[in-house]
């Protein structure tokens, strides 16, 4: 009769299923969601941008493993993905900085000129 | 691990910790990566996201904040338990529909582990695989055009600095 250290290494050390990992990253996923909608400041809008785009990465990578048709061509396209995140992030910040030169703030909440 | 990281991205107070945290969340992202047999997309990503974004975020707060105190309810707008209830919403909703769908025989370890191979599929040469000859030339020039077009956005011009001065002068 397994005692319960083992029970739990052999949870531990079993496979993890493809759930685990969608559902994983579909939290993270709402985290960033819900952080892009309530900071106030665009850089940590940013971050979290960031972050749902890598829970959508995991997503991928996961279906890429897991998947038997897959063949690995998902990893080639999460490689894309970070490419084009790594062009967002660039041209985000460069919009930050301009913005935070004219007028003296990152508040996404006073950047409110084109309201109608 | 990683979930507790965007959380403190999400609700830390000073952003310098957001952006560490954010660090830590991506570092997270590597180990599942190499987890799902994606070696060289977990260099990829310990390179670009934990090396080169997080430093370019870190420079973006450099250059735009002043270091203040500031309490929970100023760093975020009215929209906090609205806003948490579309997340949950959200994040429910998924990880509702990508669990109880059936997604057939899965098993684990169907991905390529092979390095040679990944390079043909994102070059266009492997089987299968045609249309990433157009994606990756499409995502080098959209790169191109970003590096750009970050450059032309960012360049101080005279006329912003004055204008800048009258903001200030109108919010004093």
């Amino acid at each position: 009769m397994p005692g319960p250290i083992q029970t739990v290494a052999e949870t531990l050390n079993s496979q993890i299923p493809l759930e685990g990992f969608l559902i994983v990253a579909a939290v993270m996923f709402a985290i960033g969601a819900w952080g892009a909608v309530i900071r106030r400041n665009a850089v940590v809008v940013f971050m979290c941008v960031e972050i749902m785009i890598n829970a959508v990465n995991l997503t991928l990578v996961a279906f890429a493993d897991f998947l038997p048709d897959a063949g690995g061509i998902g990893a080639s396209y999460a490689a894309l993905i970070i490419a084009i995140a790594a062009a967002e992030v660039a041209v985000g910040l460069a919009i930050v900085l301009a913005i935070f030169r004219s007028r003296r703030t990152v508040n996404i909440d006073e950047v409110n000129s084109m309201k109608g | 691990m990683m979930l507790v990281s965007a959380l403190g991205v999400v609700l830390s107070r000073n952003v310098v910790h957001s952006a560490l945290f954010m660090s830590g969340s991506f570092l997270a992202v590597v180990g599942f990566f190499v987890m799902l047999s994606a070696p060289a997309l977990a260099a990829f990503q310990l390179l670009i996201y934990v090396g080169a974004v997080s430093v370019v975020i870190l420079f973006g707060i450099m250059f735009t904040q002043s270091p203040q105190v500031r309490s929970f309810s100023t760093i975020v707008n009215k929209q906090v338990w609205a806003g948490l209830a579309v997340a949950l919403g959200v994040g429910g909703f998924l990880s509702y529909i990508l669990a109880t769908e059936d997604w057939g025989a899965t098993e684990a370890g169907q991905g390529t582990r092979d390095v040679a191979a990944f390079g043909e599929y994102l070059l266009g040469v492997g089987p299968d695989s045609e249309i990433f000859a157009m994606l990756f030339q499409l995502v080098a020039i959209l790169l191109f055009v970003a590096v750009i077009a970050a450059i032309v956005i960012s360049r101080r011009k005279d006329t912003d600095i004055e204008s800048a001065s009258d903001v200030r002068d109108v919010g004093e």
